[in-house]
């Protein structure tokens, strides 16, 4: 019925045209509600902070979607503070946008906030760390497959022959990265016995916090065999700890994020010695695709709950080429 | 009462402090096996001396009957500012000058706004604090972290230096209380401090110029926090400017204050920096050697530094007759 | 020359240099600053953020002002003590934590999770209370290291529950009314917030606890020593404060239901910025919750206002840092300042010119010359009395004066070896009176009119008069009640010195020398009290003229004596009945023989008189030097003089060396005998007067014989 239509319209476009131009084609009929879908659309990204390469990655890639088809972008920076993110969120909902991408601190916070906007008419794209409450669109890391992805990498290093002692070094507890990346790793541990977990703190995202922590652990465990960091940012203090201990080589060292230059410079120099990248310009990439979609769509905020989990990528200092990570330097300035 | 006691019999804080010490260091090598051995006694030391720096620092403003709360952010975002320009392609000694003079001008700011006009030192270093991160954060660089550019991992290879067996970082902490010890001891302006601290009115009437001394020593404990950052930087070849919002302000006070240099000023010395230092060391060494988590060590060391306070507060009870109101 | 002097008579005349003084003084242009603060963020932010002023927005932002005004408050409280919390954020926290696990973890019930929550912070607040209060520990740090301490606590709980408590959503209606609901279409918070601001607003204001708090504050020693529980009313403090960091915190739970380890990170120099801001001062004594609100919301719409328009990280902190170093420098400066600012600007010297004095030289033949006939008055009570401003007798000829002690003294006649404290009233007594039923109607400085029975029961008579609706000083509270007489009716006259000094400064009032004294009537019958005669430069001695009708003025600084009509044909004039006088009259008193005694309490210099008419002069003297070193009226030296109403001086009894009775504020006609006081005297002087009745009391002569 609709096809009909369409072909209707078409026809009749194509006759008024033809009397104009013969030469010059046709029409693509579906470029307009494209083009027309994103044209004054307000999108704000709300992420924990701004300043480290996953926010400036995604920023980048999603405000180069967004501005090229004719909306606007802004960012709302809270500086690491759930209580100031959430009163953005807040006033969000009062100042009504069309998109919001959410970066979300922890599991519950944004919940309730989320589904507000969403009845609000308010699309709700949630990045990296999704809240308990499933909005239109999820994009972001399969927590599930990286916690795998490093249990394994260490069950490979410290099995037999080694003390076995691993260390976990959490981000913020209830954020959805711990909350989903500790309980696959922990049922991969649990297969192997030989693997003893002989820390699992948390360190916040601060990179100071988990120097402090794991300089603790390595002094209660000199023959420490390897460490799961759940953040590169995170991993940097760790590693300094490693290194002040001058124990670089003897502790493995695994830990994910997006893969921005600084984790291959790691890499190479020994700092880390696995990691696993969701790459971040792909998520970017992911998310102006979600953003289309739903801008096209036309789609009550709420309808459906879309995720698109980014295959992973993982690295060593074997097999890092020239090209596999993404530097934040080159981002276009806004 | 109690205090009378102690000063008669010659309790002095410091001593106290420094018999805890040792006793701690006797039991912990006697039970604890992993305790005495030079790679674990070069670690605890390793791991104190940026504190160390830092509470130097500290040291020398308390002795003048101040505070600087604004230390952490001295030392975090001036030498994050200095990797910031290297990774621009600054000369090294162009980036090192201008946050020299940026972590100074933080400190002559300081003594500005304690000195002349006359904002108690804790809200003025406070807010100083405050916006020096955040002028750092916002204006100077837009990261959180800031890495040693590749091109100059000569300065990583001193911070892994060693000399003679012993960590650069520990050299650089016992060069720092070296000068500081002698300055304090034997120059003008040391003897200037402690005078300020024992009675700031009594020494503005005797002539010393109270207000360019409080300048100075906010100016000195910027450039040690600067140098306790350049150490940081080059043991971890980044710096993290989100170090200001974490607790180790509160350590540094705990060094000085444990140490017993009392907070009414005009007491105490490097010694007793090098005490407090040594005391935190030893017992983070312990209680981590003894399984105890990270979370319940800050529980215990804020309930260490309680029990400081208040000993201190039983040595050197508050004079009613001569404590100004507002002085809190 | 003429000519400078008239502009500078109309420029002093036109130009009213006191409001400038007298608005400063006011307590609430403390508020200005902030309020003036507040109206510039308001004003930014606004022109830079579209639908500021919206409903919606401003709905959104008082939901967030709730929790942080309830920090804030309890900050303030503290501060007001004179202490400090650095422990509210991490308390704050604690509460976020504990009010989670009752709820989603234990399931407990919303009001026990409340109570709970309030517990657990309130406990906090009584160590700090201990530590601090009666530990007497420097409240920084140990709220430092309590703010450690708790964090830790925190972390601790967060390591162990944070999980439980992101997996479970409690069930109860209430619990999410609390977090999401309104009231009235406010914001539930923002209504609690508002009723607690309004509660702690009342207790500091208008309670005994809350007036002890800013006393201890203000002044811990005197505090102290007026027997306030310095130690409980401080240790109170800090568990207020602890309490309404739970109930804020567990207001955040329940709007946000997540256990993040940033929870109330940086609350404690935001909720320091803004109580600091608002102009609540660090040292404590001075703060009100209005000033904490104003705080509140200046830092409030900075830190949101920057977020919302899309500042970088750190922004924030460095505005926050900023603003924090200006209010902090402001409050300093002003509080040090402040003082010396106002003394600067308060005093406000006008034009003013006397007619030329006359001489008081020995053989000059002038009415006033000089003589001796004081030289050996007969001393009373000498050393036993301090200050007897004024002197009055019974018919039974005890004597009664006042003292500087804020008491009426006694002197059993006849012949007043003998003293008792007939009254204690706390004032200094000044013009004293009796009415027709003998009681001593008495006016005491700085607490207004006051009557003693014959019994020596004190009761107050009025210390209010009605407000003039132009005048910036509040002029309806009577400050400096100075002398009074009653009217045959019974009606009570009495002056006010000044309105703009209290007693103790009336000599910066003849620095001034600005028209501030008045005559206030007061009529026991109905209990009333009203202004009848405004603008006297100095109110002073009041004497009932002999016609019933009308009552003899001293207007001290213009050295004349005026007659005022309140009665009759001629009610509401007034005339002058002397003037030129050589001294600054003080009291005026009936003489037997129907004419009036005049006390002059010191003399007139031709330094002082040039410089009324110098004013610019007077000004710079005020702000320029040392009080101690300003050009004063002369009070060493003075005298009495005997003069009619027509304003003839009939006699005038000195004491030439001043080795007797130098000073004179008074002087009272008894039995032939004139008593003297004098305000800065020992004792009292006792004249025999030639010739006169020996039987004449004043007390008969106003109200006749004894029935």
């Amino acid at each position: 019925m609709v096809r009909g239509k369409l072909l209707a319209a078409l026809c009749a476009s194509f006759v008024l045209s033809s009397s104009v131009a013969m030469a010059d084609g046709l029409v693509d009929p579906g470029r307009a509600p494209y083009v027309d879908a994103m044209k004054g659309k307000k999108v704000v990204f709300l992420p924990l902070a701004m300043g480290f390469d996953l926010a400036e990655g995604w920023t980048s890639g999603v405000r180069q979607t967004v501005v090229s088809n004719g909306g606007t972008f802004s960012i709302r920076d809270p500086n690491w503070s759930t209580d100031a993110g959430a009163q953005a969120l807040t006033e969000l909902i009062a100042e009504k946008p069309d998109l919001i991408v959410v970066h979300n601190p922890d599991v519950q916070s944004y919940a309730r906030l989320n589904e507000k906007a969403e009845k609000a008419g308010i699309y709700i794209v949630q990045v990296n760390m999704r809240s308990s409450y499933s909005t239109d669109g999820y994009v972001g890391a399969d927590w599930l497959k990286v916690g795998e992805a490093e249990a394994n990498a260490l069950v490979k290093k410290c099995g037999a022959g080694t003390s076995g002692k691993v260390a976990i070094v959490q981000g913020v507890l209830t954020a959805a990265t711990s909350v989903y990346q500790i309980g696959p790793i922990l049922d991969v541990f649990s297969k192997h016995p030989e693997i003893k977990v002989v820390s699992n703190q948390a360190a916040d995202w601060d990179a100071s916090k988990a120097k402090a922590l794991t300089t603790t652990v390595l002094q209660q465990n000199p023959d420490l065999c390897g460490l799961i960091s759940f953040w590169d940012g995170m991993a940097i203090g760790s590693s300094a700890a490693i290194r002040e201990a001058n124990k670089t080589g003897s502790v493995y060292v695994v830990t994910n994020g997006g893969g921005e230059k600084m984790a291959c410079d790691n890499l190479e120099n020994g700092n880390f010695d696995e990691y696993v990248s969701f790459d971040v310009p792909r998520q970017a990439a992911d998310m102006g695709d979600i953003i289309k979609t739903l801008f096209q769509s036309k789609l009550k905020p709420g309808t459906i709950k879309v995720s698109l989990y980014t295959p992973n990528q993982i690295l060593t200092k074997a097999s890092l080429k020239p090209d596999t990570c993404w530097n934040m330097k080159d981002l276009p300035k806004s | 009462m109690m205090g009378g006691l102690l000063q008669r019999a010659h309790f002095t804080q410091e001593r106290i402090v420094f018999a805890i010490t040792v006793a701690l260091f006797l039991l912990f090598a006697v039970t604890l096996d992993r305790f005495l051995t030079s790679v674990n006694l070069l670690s605890l030391l390793q791991s104190v001396s940026v504190l160390g720096i830092l509470g130097v620092g500290m040291a020398i403003v308390v002795i003048g009957r101040g505070i600087d709360l604004s230390i952490v952010a001295t030392m975090a975002i001036p030498v994050a500012w200095v990797l910031y320009m290297m990774n621009q392609g600054v000369p090294i000694a162009a980036a090192f000058g201008l946050g020299v003079g940026f972590s100074i001008g933080v400190g002559l700011l300081n003594g500005f706004f304690i000195a002349y006009v006359e904002v108690p030192a804790l809200f003025a270093t406070l807010a100083m604090g405050a916006f020096v991160y955040g002028f750092g954060r916002s204006q100077l660089f837009n990261q959180d972290i800031i890495y040693l550019p590749t091109t100059s991992t000569w300065i990583a290879d001193i911070g892994r230096m060693h000399v003679a067996q012993i960590p650069i970082a520990v050299l650089f902490f016992a060069v720092v209380c070296a000068v500081a010890y002698l300055g304090l001891k034997y120059t003008k302006i040391g003897r200037f401090f402690y005078l300020m601290g024992e009675n700031y009115l009594a020494a503005r009437i005797t002539g010393i110029p109270t207000r360019p001394m409080i300048v100075i020593q906010y100016a000195l404990s910027s450039l040690i926090a600067f140098i306790a950052g350049i150490v940081t930087a080059a043991a971890v070849t980044s710096m993290n400017s989100r170090v200001v919002n974490s607790t180790l302000i509160y350590d540094v006070i705990l060094v000085v204050v444990v140490g017993g240099i009392g907070l009414s000023g005009g007491k105490g010395g490097i010694r007793n920096v090098i005490v407090g230092t040594l005391l935190i060391g030893i017992l983070l060494n312990g209680m981590t050697i003894l399984d105890i988590p990270f979370t319940l060590q800050n529980l215990i060391k804020s309930a260490i530094l309680l029990v400081a306070i208040l000993v201190d507060s039983a040595i050197n009870p508050r004079d009613e007759q001569t404590s100004q109101q507002g002085d809190i | 020359m003429a000519g400078t002097d008239a502009f500078v008579r109309w420029r002093y005349r036109f130009v009213p240099d006191h409001v400038v003084g007298e608005i400063l003084s006011k307590r609430w242009t403390d508020n200005l600053i902030p309020l003036f603060f507040l109206l510039m963020t308001v004003l930014v932010f606004g022109a830079a953020i579209q639908d500021f002023y919206s409903l919606g927005y401003l709905i959104t932002a008082a939901r967030q002002l709730g929790e942080f005004l309830l920090i804030v408050i309890g900050l303030l409280i503290v501060m007001l003590g004179g202490g400090i919390d650095l422990s509210v954020g991490s308390n704050f926290a604690l509460a976020n934590i504990v009010g989670l696990i009752a709820m989603n973890v234990l399931g407990w019930p919303v009001w026990t999770s409340l109570i709970c929550t309030i517990l657990a912070t309130g406990a906090v607040g009584l160590i700090n209370g201990i530590l601090v209060g009666y530990l007497r520990l420097r409240a920084f740090l140990t709220t430092l290291v309590t703010l450690i301490m708790v964090r830790a606590v925190v972390d601790i709980l967060l390591l162990k529950f944070s999980v439980p408590i992101s997996g479970a959503t409690p069930d109860s209606d209430l619990w999410e009314y609390i977090g999401d609901g309104t009231m009235l279409g406010l914001p539930f918070s923002f209504v609690v917030a508002a009723a607690i601001a309004i509660v702690v607003h009342i207790f500091l204001s208008r309670s005994r606890p809350g007036w002890h708090v800013a006393a201890v504050g203000g002044s811990r020693r005197s505090a102290f020593n007026i027997g306030i529980p310095v130690r409980r009313t401080v240790c109170m403090t800090y568990i207020l404060s602890g309490a309404l960091a739970g109930i804020a915190g567990f207001l955040y739970a329940a709007r946000l239901g997540g256990a993040g380890a940033d929870t109330g990170v940086g609350l404690d120099i935001g909720a320091l910025t803004a109580a600091v801001l608002g102009g609540n001062s660090l040292g404590g004594g001075r703060g009100s919750v209005a000033k904490g609100i104003l705080g509140a919301i200046i830092v409030l719409v900075i830190t949101n206002g920057l977020v919302r328009l899309g500042f970088q990280s750190g922004a924030t902190s460095m505005f926050l840092g900023a603003i924090l170093l200006l209010a902090v420098s402001i409050d300093v400066r002003w509080f040090k300042n402040r003082h010396k600012v106002l003394s600067k600007v308060y005093v406000s010297p006008t034009y003013f010119q006397l007619p030329p004095r006359p001489s008081t030289l020995p053989d000059s033949g002038s009415p006033y010359a000089l003589n001796d006939k004081l030289r050996n008055v007969e001393v009373i009570g000498l050393d036993q009395i301090e200050g007897p401003e004024d002197v009055i007798l019974d018919r039974d000829n005890n004597l009664y004066c006042g003292s500087r002690h804020g008491d009426i003294i006694k002197f059993f006649g006849p012949d007043h070896k003998r003293s008792e404290i007939f009254a204690h009233i706390g004032g200094h007594p000044l013009g004293m009176a009796f009415d027709r039923e003998g009681n001593i109607q008495v006016c005491v400085g700085g607490m207004g009119l006051y009557a003693v029975s014959p019994k020596g029961e004190v009761r107050k008579m009025t210390d209010e008069t009605n407000r003039s609706p132009r005048s910036i000083v509040d002029d309806a509270r009577v400050r400096f009640a100075d002398d009074l007489d009653v009217a045959p009716d019974g009606r009570i006259f009495f002056s006010e010195a000044s309105i703009r000094y209290e007693s103790q400064d009336w000599a910066v009032d003849g620095v001034e020398c600005r028209p501030n004294g008045r005559v206030i009537c007061h009529d026991p019958r109905n209990g009333t009290t009203r202004t009848v005669l405004r603008n006297i430069r100095l109110a002073n001695g009041i004497c009932m003229a002999s016609d019933g009708q009308s009552l003899l003025l001293n207007e001290t600084w213009a050295c004349r004596v005026l007659r005022y009509w309140f009665d009759g044909p001629k009610a509401g004039k007034v005339e002058v009945v002397l003037e030129g006088l050589p001294g600054y009259p003080d009291n005026v008193n009936r003489a037997s023989d129907g004419n009036y005694w005049l006390a002059l309490v010191g003399m007139r210099t031709p330094v002082l008189d040039l410089a009324l008419r110098k004013p610019g002069f007077r000004r710079r003297m005020a702000r320029r030097i040392p009080m101690d070193e300003w050009l004063f009226p002369n009070i060493n030296t003075g005298c009495v003089v005997k003069f009619d109403e027509q304003g003839n001086i009939l006699d005038a009894l000195w004491d030439l060396g001043g080795q007797n009775h130098p000073m004179i504020t008074s002087m009272r006609e008894h039995r032939g005998h004139l008593y003297i006081g004098g305000i800065y005297n020992n004792r009292i002087g006792k004249y025999r007067i030639p010739g006169a009745d020996p039987n004449w009391t004043a007390q008969d002569h106003y109200w006749g014989p004894v029935r």
